[in-house]
């Protein structure tokens, strides 16, 4: 269904001068919005490149300055900051594999499976997902304490391996992207399940594998919550949380923390420019359906 | 079956060979750094600037323990304390020293998480003449236990802008008789020359509540742990805070923010009540270039009070293989000379432990005041200070108070409601 | 490669397996913490005092919680912030989706990946950014107002009545892209028909949105709405950032989820917060239900 058999517009045919005048002042607004959008993210930018007597001036600047460099050392005087990185670099990985992993073999078995207890399974599947954030707090922090996995990476990206809205994705995909012929087929033929699985679904699923290792890619990297419970030492850190023990010094060095958090969102924003499209479609697919 | 040959194979190849020697030799040569490295390693966590001080300690230590090493994890003052709840809590990553700021000693001193400094391994007994009292004392829990050792204190100092006073025909003298006058002298300085008494009213409320405490009390509570939010010492407060807001003589911004910072940097606020470390932030980074132009004075109406300090802690359920070790070092800390000056030195860290303060160093004139000897004014004040009892939920009516505060200033509530409405919030949580 | 006999799944366990990292994860991580936190709600713990410091105090918890003003206070911040800063995200999205959909062809994936962009970024990044940019005396936002409007500098974060507003302001900027992209997709299936039958019964193009659009879109509405009354009831990053963890002025930006991390993390009483979550989680249930009957309703009546 192309956009333009859906568009009121296109249906209509007709624009008069009042229509379009209208219609310029719509694209303005756009155009502005689009301006209010992207300003936060020009200023960071910008002021990472000055000092905070620069920044914190009337008029602020609003071109880019030449204290790049010098931010950049203070930033890593004072936070272990490569360590920070690697750190995120490195959950948001580990988070994305797990979480492609166990969503993918959930997802495939709500899809392709039948099996007892396959609706109330699903239900409680679809029943987390209504569960608040602020529920979890005590609790995560608590279980992670039983494990001893305070102040480890590992308390970051296992817990939320299967998410919810993953295996939803995952079963929305399959349904439709996976002939059930096809597995009835490679079963009849003396195929094993995991087999199944890893050579005929997995293949076939590849759209949707890769929205949501994006999603959770994204995800993971911006994560604060958990770390801010559960991570314990600075140089465990990962980043959000390092740019904020940064931010709560007396002393708060604005430079430097401007250029981290600028560091912080532009592997985020490279990313995105590069998926946009993939990422925002294999989203809206999930939600419309 | 093939796997016994490889072993073989590769055992015959730790047969002497040139390449063997030499990797012997490497060996041997790498062998005596490595057994440099300390065996042991104590864990001491601290907030900024007492990292710092612990820091400056490693060398000092080392001699005297070459095999052991100092690893001083830091973090933020809010986000230390907070941290060290949860380490108590969950046993996990204990320091083996936790240094902590007076005001948070209370939250601590009764859960059972700190070791009593008075069991006989450690005796802190024995040194309690050596202290400052009230450091020592303020220490002390329900149980009767000392759960932590002073290190360094915060004798309530009032820091003014002797040009400004000066321009307003005013002296020190003119601020201490009483809080009043403090705010009357307020208004003439304002007049002279627009800048404000102080740059937050918050601050000024601090000092003045901590002032007039009774035997038993603490500042919110008292050991019984009635609230005592709703008396004549918390009505003057606020109502002199008040006074203050009217007539314009306070700059309403949020102590450390970058405004904050900046009106001292422009002589826009003409005093700063505080402890006398408060010095060391001003010259050290807040407001530099105003050096000599401060004078440091008693705070008015002869109120004696302390304001911060700092106390090092051994968590009980630390590695006791460490805990002898943890205790020599808190020795070190707080009862050697070297290191109390080295902090007051560096970090303008009042030293608790009385011999210091009888150090030439004390009689220093400081330049940031204008070659004034501050610390023997501040010696003198930290005689006066008696001990107040912290209670656990100091930290929390602290917030409440400052909400009460700011209901009373900027919204325009009575103060009588305003604090009835704290004491009852007080009470809820008083004895949980 | 095909595995020995009796390693291989046979179809009828095979789903279970499948589903079992979910099961696992879910009871470790899920189950039992929220069951403990259950537990907890009825005890009364000293934290510093280790696991066995706990003890039974029945209902205490809960009778605290609801004469607490501070838990009062941090629901109707809650409440507030989540109105204020959900309702304005939807009513410029559906107009901003309707137009986008009708306006931009080539250009649309650029619009929507520029309005979406918010979404994506760390809020501590954002939280940071806004912090400077609503300074009192030397942000950009005071800067504009003053040039534009010649408004007085605003002290936006340490002044009880202007922090709420500001961050309802920086959660509606993050999330009004994500609901206009929602909200785009979901246009995209409804059929050209029926706009050509509404244009041929002379409906005006504002009547079209009203009663083609927004019909044809309100499984999504819901959806939106929904994921904004859930996300706005457990705010949490962006006032926690902007106040330093403290909930701001006379707690005025304390949200309850920020007021249930200061009542574990910073007053220790982890007996009271697993109460008051528990609580909390009641209104959210109950909210949910009354805006999953709100959207019921209106469909029944239509």
């Amino acid at each position: 269904m192309s956009a333009a058999a859906t568009t009121p517009a296109a249906a209509v045919g007709r624009d008069g001068p009042g229509a379009r005048a209208a219609r310029r002042g719509a694209y303005l607004i756009v155009a502005v919005g689009a301006l209010f959008m992207l300003a936060p993210f020009w200023f960071m930018f910008v002021f990472a490149t000055h000092s905070r007597g620069e920044i914190f001036n009337l008029p602020p600047p609003l071109w880019f300055g030449d204290d790049l460099a010098a931010n950049f050392r203070l930033l890593t005087e004072r936070l272990p900051f490569w360590r920070n990185l690697g750190w995120s670099v490195y959950v948001a990985l580990m988070a994305t594999v797990l979480t492609l992993l166990f969503c993918s073999m959930a997802g495939y078995a709500f899809a392709l499976m039948e099996f007892r207890f396959k609706k109330p399974l699903f239900a409680l599947v679809m029943a987390t997902m209504l569960l608040p954030s602020f529920m979890n707090m005590i609790p995560m922090f608590m279980i992670m304490d039983a494990l001893g996995w305070i102040d480890q990476q590992r308390a970051l990206y296992v817990p939320g391996a299967a998410s919810a809205f993953g295996i939803f994705l995952m079963r929305q995909f399959a349904t439709s992207a996976v002939p059930r012929e096809l597995v009835e087929a490679a079963r009849m033929d003396g195929c094993g399940e995991f087999a199944i699985y890893w050579r005929i679904v997995l293949p076939l699923m590849k759209p949707a594998l890769g929205t949501l290792a994006l999603i959770t890619f994204i995800q993971s990297w911006n994560n604060f919550i958990n770390p801010l419970i559960v991570m314990r030492s600075v140089p465990n850190y990962t980043l959000p949380l390092a740019l904020r023990s940064l931010q709560s010094t007396m002393n708060t060095e604005w430079g430097a923390l401007m250029c981290g958090s600028a560091i912080a969102t532009l592997p985020l924003i490279v990313l995105f420019a590069i998926t946009s499209r993939q990422l925002i479609a294999g989203l809206t697919a999930g939600a419309v359906k | 079956m093939t796997s016994s040959d490889d072993f073989l194979r590769g055992a015959r190849t730790f047969a002497p060979t040139r390449r063997g020697v030499l990797a012997a030799g490497v060996a041997a040569a790498v062998a005596p750094a490595a057994r440099a490295r300390p065996a042991r390693t104590l864990t001491v966590a601290a907030f900024p600037l007492v990292d710092q001080i612990v820091k400056d300690a490693i060398p000092q230590w080392s001699q005297r323990h070459p095999d052991v090493g100092i690893d001083v994890v830091m973090r933020q003052y809010d986000d230390h304390h907070t941290a060290m709840t949860t380490a108590l809590s969950t046993a996990v990553y204990l320091p083996d020293v936790m240094a902590l700021e007076a005001s948070y000693v209370g939250k601590f001193s009764d859960g059972g998480g700190l070791s009593d400094l008075l069991q006989p391994r450690y005796d802190i007994g024995r040194h309690r003449a050596r202290l400052v009292a009230y450091a020592y004392d303020q220490a002390i829990n329900r149980k009767g236990q000392v759960v932590a050792a002073p290190t360094d204190i915060g004798p309530g100092t009032m820091l003014y802008r002797k040009d400004l006073l000066d321009r307003a025909g005013l002296a020190a003298s003119d601020l201490q008789p009483s809080w009043d006058a403090y705010v009357d002298a307020g208004i003439r300085i304002k007049k002279a020359t627009g800048a404000n008494l102080i740059g937050n009213v918050r601050t000024f409320k601090d000092l003045m509540i901590r002032g007039g405490l009774r035997k038993g009390q603490g500042i919110y509570f008292d050991s019984d742990s009635n609230v005592l939010v709703d008396t004549p010492r918390f009505h003057r407060a606020f109502e002199l805070a008040l006074r203050m807001r009217r007539n314009h003589l306070e700059g309403r911004l949020e102590t450390w923010s970058n405004e904050w910072a900046e009106a001292f940097r422009r002589g826009a606020t003409a005093t700063e009540l505080g402890g006398s470390w408060m010095v060391g932030q001003l010259a050290n980074w807040v407001a530099p270039a105003t050096a000599g132009l401060w004078r440091a004075a008693q705070l008015p109406e002869s109120t004696w009070v302390s304001y911060g300090g700092t106390y090092y802690a051994i968590p009980r359920d630390s590695d006791p293989e460490r805990k002898a070790l943890a205790w020599e070092l808190i020795e070190m800390m707080t009862l050697d000379p070297a290191r109390q000056l080295a902090a007051l030195r560096t970090q303008d860290a009042f030293p608790a432990l009385l011999a210091a303060q009888d150090a030439p160093l004390i009689d220093e004139p400081q330049p940031f005041l204008g070659g004034q000897r501050a610390r023997v004014l501040w010696r003198e004040a930290a005689r006066h200070i008696t001990a107040t009892a912290v209670h656990k939920q100091a930290k929390f009516a602290e917030d409440a108070v400052n909400a009460a505060l700011d209901s009373v200033l900027d919204d325009g509530m009575d103060i009588r409601q305003a604090l009835s409405d704290v004491a009852r919030l007080l009470e809820l949580r008083a004895r949980r | 490669m095909r595995l020995p006999a009796f390693l291989r799944l046979s179809p009828k366990w095979a789903p279970y397996v499948f589903i079992s990292p979910f099961l696992i994860l879910f009871a470790v991580f899920g189950v039992f913490p929220l069951g403990f936190s259950l537990y907890l709600a009825f005890q009364s713990w000293e934290p510093t005092g280790g696991l066995k410091a706990m003890e039974f105090v029945g209902l205490a918890n809960f009778a605290f919680a609801l004469q607490d003003a501070w838990f009062w206070k941090a629901l109707r911040n809650t409440l507030w912030l989540a109105v204020a800063s959900g309702v304005p995200q939807h009513l410029v999205a559906l107009p901003l989706a309707a137009f986008i959909h009708v306006a931009f062809k080539r250009l649309r994936d650029g619009v929507i990946a520029v309005y979406f962009l918010p979404y994506i970024t760390s809020t501590v990044a954002i939280a940071i950014m806004f912090n400077a940019l609503f300074s009192q005396d030397y942000g950009l936002i005071n800067a504009a107002l003053a040039q534009l409007f010649g408004m007085a500098h605003i002290d936006w974060l340490h002044d009880v009545t202007h922090v709420k507003p500001a961050i309802a302001f920086i959660v509606f900027w993050r999330y009004v892209g994500f609901n206009t992209v929602l909200y785009l997709a979901a246009m995209q299936t409804i059929p050209g028909e029926q706009y050509e039958a509404a244009t041929l019964d002379g409906a005006s193009r504002w009547r079209q949105f009203l009663h083609v659009t927004l019909p044809g879109i309100r499984p999504m509405i819901f959806f939106g709405v929904t994921l904004s009354v859930i996300g706005g009831l457990q705010l949490f990053e962006e006032p926690f950032i902007l106040t330093g963890g403290k909930g701001g002025v006379q707690q005025s930006a304390m949200t309850s989820a920020v007021y249930l991390f200061r009542e574990a993390f910073d007053f220790n009483d982890f007996g009271g917060a697993s109460a008051m979550s528990w609580l909390l989680f009641l209104v959210v249930a109950l909210l949910t239900w009354i805006t999953n009957v709100a959207f019921r309703a209106r469909k029944g009546g239509a």
